[in-house]
């Protein structure tokens, strides 16, 4: 349904994507996931036809964005990132107006009323856009991607700026129109795509590094095992303790950690580290609070994708002094 | 419903959707009528004369860049510049909706002076042609000022910066023309004045037209003109690369 070949988008000096090619099929939805200014909006404005590419084309629903723009245009929806409205009009005149321009004649009330429901736009109706709150400009922007029924959807980012009860309200409506429509949601909110996605491309300085199921993702990142220890004895006796085993590379105790208590996370390779240290906890009798194998974080999984081999710190730490 | 329709509707609408409309017709028509009124009172000449007179740099400078200033910038400020464009319309069409919707607001506005043809007409016995012709120079005036209005606003997401452009591109298409002001150009530079106003400016097109001289080639000379920039806008916008 959505087809990206070869395409290349620069601006001046940058480039923000290169040579990007992917397939999307007919009733997925995918997730598109990346840091800021990875090229995800660039990759959906060339997708609704707002923009060229460089070089290369996109297939949208069996139209070239460059050689048939106007049949791309008729069969997506779009929501952009920056939830462009016009501010003055009354969210009534805007979805007549955004209809009446999508060319709906006979059905025009009836997609309004669907689409007015669907987005819980009742009570704000004979209101100006501008006066109403993130949350309600987010769904007027999205009454109006879906006012024509579209095949392709293409929502940039929609949920961000939203109260958790609202995020879940558009996850549902999303959800909802699984599997009839082709659907391409970008965020950075991972928790999102894992609910929603069937299928996750992560994007990196304009390249896609990894196209799949979440879970296979994750399987892809070789890391370290690790173990998390929480016990009610000092530090300088758990090191003294965990001497005699093999196979550890590296402890980083966690901030909770005094005199009295030990919070670690233990590093180590092999399989054998969770029987040895059951053993040795037993044999030194230390009061155990909590014991437990980490698995890599959604967050972590995202960095590992994007920056392998670093941690959460790290990255954080290179992106406030860049 | 055609989509120029369509552009049309709320291109227009927009205008009465802030005070912004309403002051500016009372503006336009108390400075306008006002400026007027004075040499009425002064000469008291039962023409239109000095109307005709002060209205193309009233247009230029302040009238017809407010009006054109909102119509890319507003949508370039707010982002919906990039809904416009994803809808399955043809920038031609939008870019004609527009410019007809600040076209319509402008000839109402002018119809609010008709008040003073109409006192005439209570008051003594004008000739009546050079009032049509004014009028219907005004309207290409205006068309001519719009149009290049639109373009230039295409260019800028601040309002105000488009005002300021659009104000100074026709203030000077108007002033080279106007009154003494080539006298004055020839007095610096010999011959330049003379040439501004012949082929630049166009208040001797205007003025052609308001005497009641209806001279195909200034008629040819509006309409081409703002057939051109309205083209120049079309091109622009499918040029974009942002």
């Amino acid at each position: 349904m959505i087809e990206l070949r070869n395409v290349t988008k620069t601006f001046g000096l940058t480039t923000a994507l290169k040579d990007v090619s992917f397939e999307i099929e007919k009733g997925e939805i995918i997730g598109f996931v990346g840091p800021n200014g990875a090229g995800k909006s660039t990759a959906m404005k060339i997708i609704t036809t707002y923009t060229a590419p460089t070089s290369g084309t996109a297939i949208i629903g069996g139209f070239d964005v460059l050689e048939n723009p106007y049949e791309v245009r008729k069969i997506i929806g779009y929501l952009p990132e920056t939830v462009p409205l016009y501010y003055d009009m009354l969210v009534y005149d805007y979805l007549e107006f955004m209809g009446q321009a999508r060319h709906l004649n006979g059905n025009l009330q009836s997609r309004m009323n669907w689409v007015i429901e669907a987005c819980h736009l009742d009570v704000v109706l004979h209101r100006p856009i501008g006066e109403l709150s993130k949350g309600f400009k987010q769904r007027v922007c999205l009454a109006q991607a879906l006012i024509h029924d579209p095949e392709v959807l293409i929502l940039d980012e929609p949920t961000s700026g939203l109260d958790p009860l609202q995020i879940v309200g558009i996850r549902n409506l999303i959800k909802s129109l699984a599997h009839e429509k082709t659907i391409m949601v970008s965020t950075h909110i991972l928790q999102e795509v894992s609910s929603i996605a069937d299928r996750i491309l992560v994007i990196n300085n304009g390249q896609i590094i990894a196209d799949g199921k979440f879970e296979a993702l994750r399987a892809r990142i070789k890391t370290d095992n690790v173990f998390y220890m929480d016990v009610a004895v000092g530090k300088e006796t758990v090191l003294a303790g965990l001497k005699a085993i093999d196979g550890i590379e590296k402890l980083d105790f966690l901030p909770g950690t005094n005199d009295s208590r030990t919070q670690v996370n233990i590093h180590y390779q092999g399989e054998e580290l969770p029987r040895q240290l059951d053993q040795e906890i037993k044999k030194q009798n230390w009061p155990l609070n909590e014991f437990r194998l980490e698995t890599l974080s959604l967050e972590d999984t995202f960095i590992q994708l994007t920056s392998p081999g670093k941690t959460a710190e790290e990255v954080a730490k290179e992106g406030g002094e860049a | 419903m055609t989509d120029i329709m369509i552009i049309f509707r709320r291109e227009f609408k927009a205008y009465f959707y802030s005070p912004i409309a309403y002051v500016f017709g009372v503006i336009f028509i108390l400075l306008n009528a006002g400026i007027y009124m004075f040499h009425f009172f002064f000469y008291g000449n039962a023409s239109m004369r000095e109307f005709f007179s002060i209205l193309p740099i009233t247009l230029a400078l302040i009238f017809i860049p407010a009006i054109s200033m909102r119509l890319w910038s507003e949508e370039k400020k707010l982002g919906t510049i990039e809904l416009l464009f994803t809808l399955p319309m043809k920038s031609a069409d939008i870019v004609l909706g527009k410019f007809l919707a600040s076209l319509v607001f402008y000839l109402i506005a002018l119809a609010g002076t008709l008040v003073i043809p109409i006192m005439l007409f209570f008051f003594g016995s004008p000739d009546i042609g050079p009032i049509i012709g004014g009028y219907f120079g005004a309207i290409l005036l205006g068309a001519f000022f719009l149009a290049i209005g639109i373009f230039i606003s295409g260019f800028f997401n601040d309002q105000i910066v488009s005002l300021i452009i659009t104000s100074l591109s026709c203030g000077v298409l108007a002033l080279v023309g106007w009154q003494y002001v080539p006298m004055v150009i020839d007095g610096w530079i010999n011959g330049l004045g003379d040439f501004l106003y012949n082929y630049i400016g166009v208040t001797r097109h205007f003025n052609d037209i308001e005497r009641g001289v209806i001279d195909l080639r200034s008629i040819v000379y509006f309409l081409s003109f703002t057939v051109l920039f309205l083209i120049l806008n079309i091109k622009h916008l499918d040029g974009r690369k942002y």
